[in-house]
């Protein structure tokens, strides 16, 4: 698997996994801890439909 | 003053005697071990070395010999012969005699000069068991002998020289006072590379008669430190391919000049390699230069990075001297007259020439910046990263920071804590929501249920928008309440405080983003848990189906579909098709028809809202055609026939043929939503695959009209859709269906029951598998892949509508 921070490949089962090295475990730490993984919600304004539409016409095309 | 260029023994000044060596060696030398050994050899080197740094040298010879004995010439100036009139005897031997004699203590004669404590050479004679000097100087050859530092006879006039001119020392080191005799080969070597690293031009050949063949290293080096610097360096991704190198001269105000010679080399790691010398001094412990050195490195990388727009990123728009560091290989080598140092192993220059190597490399460094834009902006953009990881460090360490021993025990203030001190017995529910925290609160066994409520929610204003995040405080929280610590040094899962740690979220989208975002923050921080099965997944309810005094909770969609279906099929049966070929379906084979229809359904919806047109979907579901496989879309009358049915629907069709694959399809337009293909590659996804295995699943009976039979009552039904709808509205007749949208809908006593009752719970215990599909599903929406970010998005929307269905 690749390791979350600097994408280097990182062997199933090391010992930092899936951190390649102690760094960049802890500048991943460092990004939960200023609230900066966050998962996008649908948009609070109009419902998801659209957007999710729009994309499926794409896709389709 | 003298003229320096005037190197006679009036240059040498007596300082004092040397009795005291063979005493205590260890005071002179460092060691009596290989250490100080070896020292013997450098301190007769150095005096080689400041004929070279004078300009006087350039080729040092060291020979060892098969008894240990150890030879080292050079092509210098030879040491001065005549006779000092205070003492009476040659200079040669005042320097080979008396402690602390030497020219380097008359900065005339050399600028600057190395030696060790500035000892000399009298200690190494002082130490030897012999030694044997031989001088060529103004056209002669002199030679003299010495016995544990005790001439045999005065300096002798033993030949000619002609126009050869330097000096020559054997010695014996003295293996009554030294604890070993025999020198390593690679001991010296090492020392004498960096020697000649710093000295560029000289030339330094080892040689070692013991092995057969003679074995020798030549060391020359017309790059100096710059070649140094590519040893380490070796192997790495170096930022920029050329050293960048800087030199410098100075006259110091106590008379004297300052040079400064520096080489640096970024590469991608995160330490730095930084190696500094004074008057070719390894000083392992730095000092001033190495100061001065650092305060110009960030000042001057600070400064340009600034002036090139480089630091809004960051935080003060301020790069620390560890982060314009980091990476960073370097060799900073400064010469100087009269070096003071200090500390046991006088490894720290103490002579005050910071101010001087600073203003010199702020200036020169600066300089190579303007003329290579590109180099520096790959430097700073190193130091940036660095500075950025640094930051999230210390953020990092805040959020695991145990707090002050004035907070009772520590734990968070929204955690709802069990009674129960023993950890095997003791569970933490995380629960998705405040309104859901309470309801667990309230429900919850207290003795051993500890609740901790997560929010998990923001507004993001920019996108209008709500995230699902987890917040500063509840990563806190969560850390703080599991107890373990986290980390490599800090982990220690004897700290934790419940063997069972239940996220307990919603079975929604929302829910589920919770739920990655809390497995992954395990697998990435605090993956123990998981492989030593400490993590578990709630499964609260999401129907409630209550008739009369009876109630049922139901955990998903498919399971309900099932449920209301085997209700409705205990009392009604089906007749299917007319006349003589009129079938009756009833019970075991009803509900499994039942089934398949229902997710025959659910698949024509998804497909529906890709293709657009219901009808169309119709026609791929229908078994008649052989439209399966890829090898079907070769089939160029198939197509045909497809596409003739298409027409009837009053589309405008056409044939195409894919020549990439040597496949036929059918594009047909739509006055709504234009053009669409169906081809090998509608074929195969999944759905459409899905898809075609239930149209001939439920084949057989699928022949309208049926008709609905429940007691006397007899129902027409026009098709398969109306079927499922009768059936699901006969499964629920007389019972009133809640659906949860969350966990805050159900009361402390539903939730209690449903849920967190061990007797009656069912737990999902987390497998790291588990936790990396959400490492994964999670990577993919951190991700900077767009195409794959949007693609998972919108497939979850489409559950989101299953969902609502």
């Amino acid at each position: 698997m690749k390791c979350p921070i600097c994408k280097k490949e990182v062997e199933f089962g090391a010992p930092q996994m899936p951190f390649c090295s102690e760094r960049c475990r802890l500048i991943d730490l460092g990004k939960w801890a200023e609230e900066e993984y966050r998962i996008p919600g649908p948009a609070a304004a109009a419902p998801a439909v659209p957007a999710a539409e729009a994309g499926e016409e794409e896709e389709a095309e | 003053m003298s003229n320096p260029e005037t190197y006679d023994s009036s240059s040498i000044r007596i300082l004092e005697g040397l009795e005291a060596v063979r005493l205590r060696p260890a005071m002179y030398i460092g060691s009596t071990g290989e250490a100080g050994l070896h020292h013997l050899v450098y301190e007769v080197v150095d005096n080689s070395v400041d004929e070279a740094m004078a300009g006087f040298c350039t080729e040092i010879g060291i020979t060892i010999h098969i008894d240990d004995s150890i030879t080292i010439v050079d092509n210098g100036r030879g040491i001065p012969v005549d006779i000092k009139p205070e003492v009476g005897v040659s200079a040669a031997e005042v320097v080979l005699t008396k402690l602390h004699a030497g020219g380097k203590f008359d900065s005339n004669t050399y600028k600057v000069s190395g030696g060790l404590h500035g000892v000399g050479v009298s200690c190494v004679n002082a130490l030897s068991e012999w030694l044997h000097v031989e001088i060529w100087r103004d056209r002669a050859t002199w030679e003299q002998d010495y016995e544990r530092g005790v001439p045999k006879a005065p300096l002798a006039r033993t030949g000619k020289a002609g126009n050869k001119t330097g000096t020559k020392i054997t010695f014996k080191a003295d293996g009554t006072i030294m604890e070993t005799t025999s020198f390593n080969f690679d001991t010296l070597s090492t020392r004498l590379r960096e020697i000649a690293f710093l000295n560029k031009g000289l030339k330094i050949t080892l040689s070692d008669e013991r092995t057969e063949p003679v074995r020798t290293h030549e060391f020359f080096y017309s790059g100096g430190i710059v070649e140094f610097i590519k040893h380490p360096n070796r192997g790495k991704n170096v930022l920029h391919d050329k050293p960048i190198s800087i030199e410098g001269e100075r006259e110091l105000p106590t008379g004297g000049v300052l040079t400064m010679e520096i080489a640096m080399q970024w590469n991608d790691s995160y330490s730095d390699t930084i190696f500094s010398f004074a008057n070719n001094i390894n000083t392992r412990d730095g000092g001033s230069h190495l100061t001065g050195f650092r305060t110009a490195m960030t000042r001057t990388i600070n400064a340009c990075a600034r002036a090139a727009g480089l630091l809004r990123d960051i935080k003060d728009a301020n790069l620390s001297g560890d982060d314009v560091l980091e990476g960073l290989t370097a060799v900073v080598s400064v010469k100087l007259p009269q070096p003071q140092f200090e500390g046991q192993t006088k490894g720290k220059l103490n002579s005050d020439i910071g101010g001087f190597v600073t203003q010199m490399v702020n200036e020169k460094l600066t300089e190579y910046f303007d003329k290579n834009p590109a180099v520096m902006k790959r430097i700073v953009g190193k130091a940036v990263e660095a500075a950025r990881a640094r930051e999230a460090a210390r953020k990092a360490r805040e959020l695991t920071r145990r707090k002050g021993a004035l907070d009772s025990g520590g734990l968070p203030g929204k955690l709802a804590d069990c009674q129960e001190k023993d950890p095997s017995r003791c569970e933490l529910f995380l629960v998705e929501g405040e309104s859901a925290g309470g309801t667990a609160k309230t429900g919850r066994d207290r003795r051993y249920q500890a609740i901790l409520p997560l929010k998990g929610k923001i507004l993001n204003v920019e996108k209008a928008r709500y995230d699902k995040m987890l917040s500063h405080d509840e990563i806190r929280a969560m850390i703080t309440a599991i107890g373990t610590g986290i980390g490599k040094d800090d982990f220690d899962v004897s700290r934790l405080r419940y063997h069972k740690i239940i996220l307990m979220t919603d079975a929604d989208v929302d829910g589920s983003h919770i739920r990655t975002l809390l497995l992954t923050f395990f697998f990435r921080h605090m993956q123990e848990l998981i492989t030593r099965g400490h993590v578990f997944v709630a499964q609260p309810p999401l129907y409630r189906i209550k008739k009369g005094k009876s109630e049922k909770y139901i955990k998903d969609d498919k399971e309900f579909t099932r449920e209301i279906l085997r209700r409705a099929t205990e009392n009604v049966y089906v007749l299917a098709g007319n006349g003589s070929g009129q079938q009756r379906l009833e019970g075991g084979e009803l509900r499994q028809f039942l089934m398949q229809l229902d997710e025959f359904e659910q698949i024509f919806e998804r497909l529906e809202r890709r293709l657009r047109d219901p009808r169309v979907v119709e026609l791929l579901a229908n078994p008649a055609y052989a439209i399966d496989s890829k090898s079907d879309f070769c089939n160029k009358e198939e197509m045909q026939k497809v596409a003739a049915a298409l027409k009837d629907l009053k589309l405008t069709v056409k044939l195409v043929e894919d020549e990439e694959h040597s496949t036929w399809g059918v594009a047909y337009h739509d006055e709504t939503f234009g053009d669409r293909t169906i081809g090998h590659e509608t074929a195969s996804q999944p759905e459409y695959k899905r898809l075609r295995f239930l149209a001939r699943a439920i084949e057989k009976f699928n022949r309208p009209p049926f008709v609905g039979v429940k007691e006397t009552r007899r129902e027409t039904i026009e098709n398969w859709r109306g079927l499922i709808a009768y059936l699901k509205g006969e499964g629920t007749r007389d019972c009133s269906v809640q659906r949860y949208k969350g966990l805050g809908e159900m009361n402390p006593d539903q939730l209690w029951e449903t849920t967190m009752n061990a007797e009656a719970r069912t737990l999902l215990e987390v497998r790291l598998e588990d936790a990396v599909e959400s490492e994964e599903i999670f990577s993919t929406l951190m991700g900077e892949d767009v195409e794959a970010r949007r693609k998972f998005i919108e497939e979850n929307a489409l559950d989101v509508r299953n969902l609502d269905v």
